[in-house]
């Protein structure tokens, strides 16, 4: 007898009836190849985590300035070299006294707001002792017999700094000559991405430009337009940049120039490379048998199908363009005053490290969030395209 | 006589990420000694991965999850790694289908081969390796072995290559030699060569050889026995002559019914299997082959088939073959085509 | 073989040649560079100058006879410095680039490698992640920012390590790791990859079939094979460590060609530019050309054209 359960319908010895579709059914679930790239790049927690710091960085330094106080040249030279979190004592008016590395002493809302400087009234040197005079009714004294300096409570004790306060004039501290780090962090950055994007943009068109018509044409132009770039990528690229850059004036457009005069040898070779094995294929071949002309057939044909690697290739220059400029700012012959970016910030707050590490490690770490985020969207992107980790 | 390898009921599957493939899903056969015995089924059979078990060379996320393989009487899953190592080209060889890829391609030949012998005969001094080597060139046939000793394998055409692979593991003269698709990425008149070349060797070394294929036509050259396999299990098992004359399962006749012959009728058209193999991550619950089987019944759908012993060391794994099966409307037991 | 050898060679001198012509002209189209009359040269400079590369004659004349002061190796007066010449800067500051560049290459060669070896053996386990997430680090943040972070912690904050200079070896170690933090990196990602790839390949199945140990199968088969690509890849890391010297020799005050080179870009030294260019590229192209060499010499594989 049979053993089948409820709503069977085939008994044992009956045939089956044969489903073709049922018989070739794949197994997978069908998507655009778009759809299926961001399905795999989604997956990546590092891509996606990559991207969404790029969207917050480029809103950080794009509208982020719309919400400060200050502009970037903004200076004010009394509250200088301020970091972010003071290590504070407290006065007798109830608010808060931060002594700086250059032993003046600023007075400290209970908020965090800086409130100014205090009048210095005698610096006496047999005592060791600097008085100041507060809220010009009261008088107080700092004390530098030992290291670090203290100020004196009112029994003549002294009194350690050993109260943290956030700053909150200057949420990231102020640099050498009292700007605001936090605005001057925005601006550096839109410069440091504007250079990036600009020049990363200039060498992929060259790049595709050059490599597409390298490889389309093949034979011996490919070859010698290819020795070329050998003979390009034989010495580092930077020291290209270089010596570009020491040709030209000191503007912003000259170090874009000089950023976009060699990195596009990459790219070439990608693109190449894409064009020579898209150009055996047979979409080519109907193509060209419908009579479209070589330049149809390149734009509209050759270069979307290799957009891939190219995307891959591109988001992998925009951390090499902001690593150059901001190597070269710090060599000394990157973007010149007025104008920061995060290089020369770096750049500036080196003599100052050891005092005020803070002016360093803040635009340094900018830096390095800029490079993580598109590092990781370019790895997110490259695994995302390569078809051997298809599930 | 004692069986020369026995596998029990092996279970082997690869650990994914999309999860488990069950390659291996219960296989059970016997090899004898100096026997050559083919091993027939298409891609993802798991014919490969049943033998891959035995040497322990599965890919990293491969497991065998259960089973016995009995070699010589002593259980190989159980064994240590030192223990199985000694086994390894010793007395078990195996050779695979890219001789290209199977060969590293930065040493020469002659060194690779003598590795065999340094790696299960230590003692042996490097001279008497030379000479061996340079015997075992001239077994396989390979022209000029003095010479070619010190090449490397990109310098050898594909049939080389497989000879320098077959030298490679007879070198210990091994009791059973495992030939994976050996002949696949080879020219037909280089195919031939080869396995006129394994005829001769088995009669000389005595050994036994097991011949994994997905052609028919390679196994009736070279085999006295066959094994078919599909979707993970061995579906039928019969004396070579026996498989040809009367296949006893449905799929088994497809395969022949699949093949041109230079002598069939030209009106009358080759009849493919339609579909596709099954997903290994969740395979059917019956027999495996139920949803391409012309004859398959409500039963196959659901539950698997036993092996029906259908005459002298042949057995077949099919519902139809079985006592309680209808007398009508049944090919083998009524007469009639499986495949119209 | 020899014939491969002669092709690069020629190839070599060709891309050299090629290089000093393009870093020439680069430097005559400087407005006030060394070709053109400048108030602000010295005049005793200025007189150098015109004694030895005849800026009255034409553009080609002048290219000569620079290229022939370099076949004898004499690259030319500093622009700036009176009565120092290029060849002066490079003696100069030689031994201590050379010092710090061997010492990091080598540093570089012996930790990235096992590092990758042992990230790729533990595929998938804490030490591959513990190694790649360390290498990813390396690899992203830029090298003075690595470099005044050691600075800080280790040489202000604990005080362990000089601030400046390489008077004994204590100066080398930060530089060092600045110095060789990026191409460390690299160079562990790319040996991991490519031994997971070799260690998947099916000659190491066929190894493995002989019943050789897994240790023989690592050192004797896979490693082998793995190590090409990172050997393809010394050339780039080589110039890579030159490029990172400007930064590192800056900030660590080590006074070696690349603090030269460094000055000479900001204080507009022309003739030192284009010198230590020249310098820079004859180096990078040999280091190039020997690892080719080494390359042919290890893979059979490589057809000599």
């Amino acid at each position: 007898m049979s053993e089948f359960g409820e709503g069977s319908f085939v008994s044992e010895w009956e045939r089956v009836k044969t489903n073709t579709r049922d018989m070739e059914k794949i197994w997978s679930t069908p998507r655009t190849f778009a759809g299926d790239v961001w399905f795999r790049f989604r997956k990546k927690p590092t891509a996606l985590a990559g991207f969404l710091l790029v969207l917050f960085l480029l809103a950080f330094a794009l509208l982020g300035p719309l919400f400060t106080p200050y502009s970037y040249s903004d200076q004010s030279l009394t509250l200088a070299n301020i970091p972010p979190i003071l290590s504070v004592t407290e006065a007798s008016n109830g608010n808060y006294l931060y002594i700086t590395p250059a032993m003046k002493v600023i007075q400290i809302g209970r908020d965090g707001k800086l409130l100014g400087q205090l009048r210095k009234i005698k610096d006496d040197d047999t005592l060791r002792r600097i008085s100041f005079t507060l809220d010009d009714a009261t008088v107080v004294y700092l004390d530098y017999t030992v290291k670090p300096a203290a100020m004196l409570d009112s029994n003549g004790m002294r009194s350690p700094a050993d109260k943290q306060v956030w700053n909150t004039s200057f949420l990231l501290g102020t640099d050498q000559l009292g700007r605001d780090i936090l605005t001057r962090l925005m601006y550096g950055m839109q410069i440091s991405l504007l250079v990036a994007f600009v020049a990363a943009t200039i060498n992929m068109v060259i790049g595709i430009l050059y490599g597409g018509i390298a490889g389309f044409l093949g034979g011996r132009t490919d070859a010698i337009m290819m020795r070329i770039v050998d003979i390009i990528s034989t010495i580092p690229l930077t020291l290209y940049v270089i010596l570009i850059k020491v040709t030209l004036d000191n503007g912003l457009f000259s170090i874009i120039l000089a950023l976009s005069s060699v990195y596009w040898v990459d790219m070439a070779r990608v693109v190449r490379g894409q064009v020579l094995s898209l150009k055996q294929q047979e979409f080519v071949l109907a193509s060209k048998s419908i009579g479209s002309s070589n330049r149809t057939i390149m734009l509209s044909h050759l270069i979307p199908n290799a957009m891939g690697p190219i995307l891959v290739t591109v988001t992998m220059l925009i951390p090499s363009a902001i690593f150059v400029e901001a190597f070269m700012s710090f060599i000394g012959i990157g973007i010149a005053p007025p104008m920061a970016s995060l290089g020369t910030m770096c750049n500036d707050a080196m003599e100052a490290l050891r005092s005020n590490p803070y002016q360093l490690f803040l635009p340094a770490l900018a830096i390095c969030l800029i490079m993580f985020a598109f590092n990781f969207v370019g790895d997110g992107l490259r695994d995302a395209l390569d078809p051997k980790l298809k599930k | 006589m004692s069986n020369l390898l026995e596998i029990n009921n092996l279970r082997t599957s690869f650990l994914t990420s999309g999860g488990e493939v069950q390659a291996v899903r219960g296989v059970s056969l016997s090899i004898g000694r100096s026997e050559s015995v083919g091993i027939v089924g298409e891609s993802g059979s798991g014919k490969s991965v049943t033998f891959l078990s035995v040497l322990r060379l599965l890919a990293s996320t491969g497991r065998i999850q259960g089973g016995e393989i009995l070699f010589e009487g002593k259980d190989l899953v159980g064994m240590s790694r030192k223990e199985l190592r000694a086994i390894r080209g010793n007395q078990i060889s195996m050779i695979f289908q890219d001789p290209m890829s199977s060969l590293n391609p930065l040493i020469p030949v002659g060194k690779q081969v003598s590795e065999m012998l340094w790696s299960h005969h230590h003692a042996m001094p490097k001279s008497e390796q030379e000479q061996h080597t340079l015997e075992l060139f001239r077994m396989v046939k390979i022209p000029e072995p003095e010479k070619r000793i010190k090449s490397f394998p990109h310098e050898f055409s594909g049939g080389m290559r497989q000879r320098v692979m077959i030298a490679m593991a007879l070198a210990c003269r091994p009791s059973l030699l495992i030939a994976d698709e050996p002949t696949t990425a080879l020219d037909v008149s280089i195919q031939d060569q080869i396995l006129k070349l394994m005829r001769k060797l088995q009669a000389e070394v005595g050994m036994s050889i097991l011949f994994i294929t997905h052609d028919l036509g390679v196994v009736a050259e070279l085999c006295s026995r066959v094994i078919v396999m599909y979707g993970g299990l061995v579906m039928e098992e019969a004396p070579i002559d026996a498989l040809f004359e009367n296949p006893m399962h449905p799929y088994t006749r497809g395969l022949l019914a699949s093949i041109p012959s230079i002598d069939q009728d030209k009106a009358k058209r080759l009849t493919p299997i339609a579909g596709s193999p099954p997903d290994m991550i969740h395979p059917p619950m019956g027999c495996p082959f139920a949803p391409r089987c012309p004859n398959a019944r409500g039963i196959c759908q659901t539950k698997m088939p036993p092996y029906t012993s259908v005459g002298e060391g042949r057995r077949s794994m099919c519902w139809l073959l079985t006592p309680e099966a209808p007398l009508t409307d049944n090919p083998f037991k009524s007469g009639g085509e499986v495949w119209a | 073989m020899t014939k491969y050898i002669l092709k690069r060679l020629g190839m070599m001198l060709m891309t050299l040649f090629l290089i000093i012509l393009l870093t020439f002209i680069l430097m005559h189209s400087v407005p006030g560079g060394p070709f053109t009359r400048d108030k602000q040269v010295a005049p005793a400079v200025l007189a150098a100058l015109e004694a030895k590369y005849n800026l009255n004659d034409p553009l080609p004349v002048q290219f000569f006879s620079y290229f022939s002061g370099l076949l004898r190796f004499d690259l030319g007066p500093s622009f700036k410095y009176t009565g120092k010449s290029v060849n002066d800067f490079i003696v100069n500051g030689f031994p201590f680039s050379g010092r710090l560049g061997l010492i990091t290459l080598v540093f570089v060669l012996l930790t990235s490698i096992p590092m990758g070896i042992v990230a790729s053996l533990k595929n998938g386990r804490w030490q591959d992640m513990l190694l790649m997430a360390l290498a990813t680090l390396g690899v992203t943040i830029p090298s003075f920012v690595i470099a005044a972070g050691l600075m800080y912690v280790f040489a202000f904050q604990l005080k362990w390590l000089p601030i400046f200079g390489v008077d004994d070896w204590k100066g080398y170690i930060l530089p060092m790791v600045a110095l060789g933090g990026y191409s460390i990196s690299f160079l562990a990602r790319l040996m991991r990859s490519s031994l997971l790839e070799v260690m998947g390949q099916d000659y190491i199945r066929t190894a493995r079939a002989k019943g050789i140990s897994e240790m023989r199968v690592i050192t004797r088969h896979a490693l082998r094979n793995a190590i090409i690509p990172v050997v393809t890849v010394l050339g780039p890391t080589v110039a890579n460590l030159l490029t990172g010297s400007f930064v590192i020799e800056k900030i660590f005050a080590i006074p070696g060609m690349g603090s030269y080179f460094v000055n000479s870009v900001t204080q507009r030294d022309y003739t030192t530019i284009m010198g230590m260019t020249v310098f820079y590229a004859a180096f990078l192209i040999t280091m190039v050309f020997i690892v080719d060499l080494f390359y042919v010499m290890i893979d059979p594989r490589i057809k000599y054209e």
